[in-house]
């Protein structure tokens, strides 16, 4: 009997845990390139992290003379449940293939992720993707590949695009960032 | 007195005087005492200083991972903001 309830838990468990799983953008076939890469940035953060940077950014957030941007990151943050970014800039041209990026536009094709921008020239490409669930944007996707740069941006949670958007009037170029090379 | 004479007078053997003993006994319960009792203070602030060093680190440690996360974040979230209006303005001028 015991063993039983202990077997249903997992079993409910891991059921709880698929939808999640089935969402998550898995960012694979880009490990080489920051090798290749002039200047890389490379992060991935889950909800924990998430939480422990909202924490954070509502601490500093205080401290703003020019009106709490601090929490209103927090607010942006408290919705999502992953993030992660791949960004490379290169010092030459060719140092990717776009196929590399197959894997990754593989899974956006799949149920439940629609493109809602697609902006293509000759050596420029530029796609947004989302999920909705319910009216709520839940996905995010972006992939950005230029002759010299190339960028991955998957977010899990409920976000909002349009304050995405806007947050460069929040003034978050102001922080300063780490040097991401060779992490 | 030769030297053979006065070595057999200073190694002879002689009894204690009475009560040696206890009076050796006494001495060595009288200084235990003492000793005990420094090993168990020096143990409570052994005890104290590594539990005050490990919640200080621990603190730290959760300070700083907070710190890098919250500039992971704002530069995650930067990079996103950047190319979502980058591609929506190429779109629009596309589409203009």
């Amino acid at each position: 009997m015991r063993r039983l309830f202990l077997i249903t838990l997992i079993a409910g468990c891991a059921a709880a845990q698929l939808p999640a799983q089935l969402l998550q953008l898995r960012i694979t076939g880009l490990d080489g390139l920051a090798s290749k890469a002039k200047e890389s940035v490379d992060i991935t953060l889950d909800s924990n992290l998430l939480q422990m940077a909202g924490g954070f950014l509502a601490g500093a957030g205080k401290d703003d003379k020019d009106g709490g941007d601090g929490e209103k990151l927090k607010q942006l943050i408290a919705g999502l449940k992953a993030i992660t970014v791949r960004h490379y800039e290169f010092k030459e041209t060719g140092q990717y293939r776009i196929e590399d990026l197959e894997p990754i536009r593989a899974q956006l094709r799949t149920p439940g992720w629609n493109k809602i921008i697609s902006s293509q020239s000759k050596d420029e490409t530029s796609e947004i993707y989302t999920r909705i669930e319910q009216g709520k944007v839940v996905g995010f996707a972006i992939i950005n590949a230029e002759p010299k740069e190339m960028t991955v941006v998957a977010i899990e949670g409920t976000i909002d695009l349009n304050d995405l958007s806007k947050l460069k009037a929040l003034g978050v170029p102001a922080i300063p960032v780490p040097n991401k090379k060779g992490k | 007195m030769n030297l053979e004479d006065e070595l057999r007078a200073a190694l002879r053997r002689e009894d204690p005087s009475p009560g040696f003993a206890n009076r050796v006994v006494a001495r060595a319960q009288s200084s235990r005492a003492p000793k005990q009792a420094m090993p168990r203070f020096i143990w409570a602030v052994a005890i104290a200083a590594m539990l005050v060093i490990g919640f200080t680190s621990t603190y730290e440690y959760r300070q700083m991972k907070a710190e890098r996360a919250g500039h992971d974040a704002v530069l995650a979230l930067r990079i996103a903001a950047e190319k979502l209006n980058m591609t929506r303005d190429k779109a629009m001028r596309r589409e203009n």
